[in-house]
């Protein structure tokens, strides 16, 4: 019962929000349907104000290397040597960087008692598991995607995630630790617009949480395109610079 | 369908200026910074190869110089994904074909490059991922 008050008080909201903005002019029917493709969306017509992210602020411990690494980043960048990512190499991007890369869709499916997310880009995947206890973050073996668990407050998914490799990239190419522990709240922000509220909490590496906020469009009827990174011509010289392999006939 | 940016080459213009404030976006596969993001070469040949793949699509094409002798330039474009929603088919191009690639070429000066805007043997134009630009000056 406090689950469908909740949804209601939900709708009427959104359905304020709708007409303030003037975003979209169909009703929300039921905030707790997110399925479809959702394009990320930053900026450009349509697209609500971004949200500034909260500063990021590392340990001592880590501050430096992270400076340093993305300093070298941005100079071989301006040099026209971009530096090698696990992207240039195919490598997925794993959560949570994998919500948001360039505007490749996000395909959300919903079925009883778990949330899958597909991505076009690398055409990864993450499920979301409602409604169970967490594992403790040791008892998670590491991974790209770790263990997500989903619950419904009000219209809003909350999706907790431990378990996140220290290989995997991350946020802005911060460091983390394995007690690296991701909340994100997702919900429709209109009928046809969402948002994925991330918040990054380490307490090995970061002084206190960093908390960024995507946005999406719906992609009406998109049908997700086919992507294996099967034909890469980027490859990692000796210095650690990606180039394109330029063929000879 | 509104993509984050007009085109690949927009993409590039974003990502340089998201550099510029430090930020760094969770860009497509790679950086764009291998390619001369202001200048620019035309080049017109035979089309060898046209790859419809995964991270890119790419056109492998023989293009003639002055003396007669060919040149073979690989051209890096977005991916299946992105081009299909700008209205690109994995038809489009065909080996044998002639066309004419404008490019933002390698900034270390090997024939290769990502493609600005295709002129088709037909003489219709793609872009990269947006539609085809129409006005060099107005990148």
């Amino acid at each position: 019962m406090t689950r469908h008050i909740a949804g209601a008080a939900a709708v009427l909201f959104l359905s304020v929000v709708t007409v303030l903005n003037g975003q979209s002019t169909s009703a929300v029917a039921d905030p707790h349907n997110i399925t479809g493709a959702w394009e990320p969306m930053r900026g450009g017509p349509g697209a609500p104000p971004p949200t500034p992210p909260s500063p990021i602020v590392l340990k001592p411990a880590f501050a430096p290397d992270w400076q340093a690494r993305r300093a070298a980043q941005d100079e071989a960048t301006k040099r026209g040597e971009p530096l090698a990512t696990g992207g240039s190499q195919c490598i997925p991007y794993g959560v949570p960087t994998m919500m948001s890369i360039a505007n490749y869709p996000v395909e959300i499916l919903q079925t009883p008692g778990q949330v899958t997310i597909i991505t076009e880009a690398f055409s990864e995947v993450r499920r979301v598991y409602l409604d169970r206890p967490q594992m403790k973050v040791e008892d998670v073996p590491p991974g790209y995607y770790g263990r997500s668990i989903g619950t419904w407050d009000g219209g809003t998914l909350v999706i907790d995630t431990v378990g996140i490799a220290e290989k995997v990239a991350g946020y802005q190419s911060l460091p983390h630790s394995p007690q690296l522990r991701v909340t994100e709240r997702i919900r429709l922000t209109g009928a046809d617009t969402l948002e994925d509220q991330v918040t990054l909490d380490d307490p090995i590496v970061l002084e206190k949480p960093v908390t960024y906020t995507l946005a999406y469009r719906r992609l009406p009827k998109y049908e997700m395109v086919e992507f294996v990174c099967d034909n890469n011509r980027e490859y990692t010289d000796d210095k650690g610079v990606v180039r394109m392999k330029v063929l000879d006939k | 369908m509104r993509p984050r940016c007009a085109s690949v080459s927009a993409c590039l213009l974003l990502a340089g200026a998201m550099i510029a404030v430090h930020d760094h976006p969770a860009g497509a596969h790679h950086s764009f910074a291998m390619f001369d993001s202001v200048n620019k070469t035309t080049i017109t040949g035979t089309v060898t190869r046209f790859e419809w793949t995964n991270p890119h699509v790419l056109i492998e094409m023989d293009v003639p110089g002055q003396a007669g002798a060919i040149t073979h330039w690989s051209v890096e474009l977005g991916s299946p994904s992105i081009l299909q929603r700008s209205g690109w088919k994995f038809s489009d191009i065909k080996a044998g074909q002639k066309v004419t690639a404008i490019i933002n070429p390698l900034r270390d000066g090997r024939p290769g490059g990502m493609l600005y805007r295709l002129t088709l043997a037909d003489g219709s134009l793609r872009g990269n991922g947006g539609p085809p630009p129409a006005d060099l000056a107005a990148k």
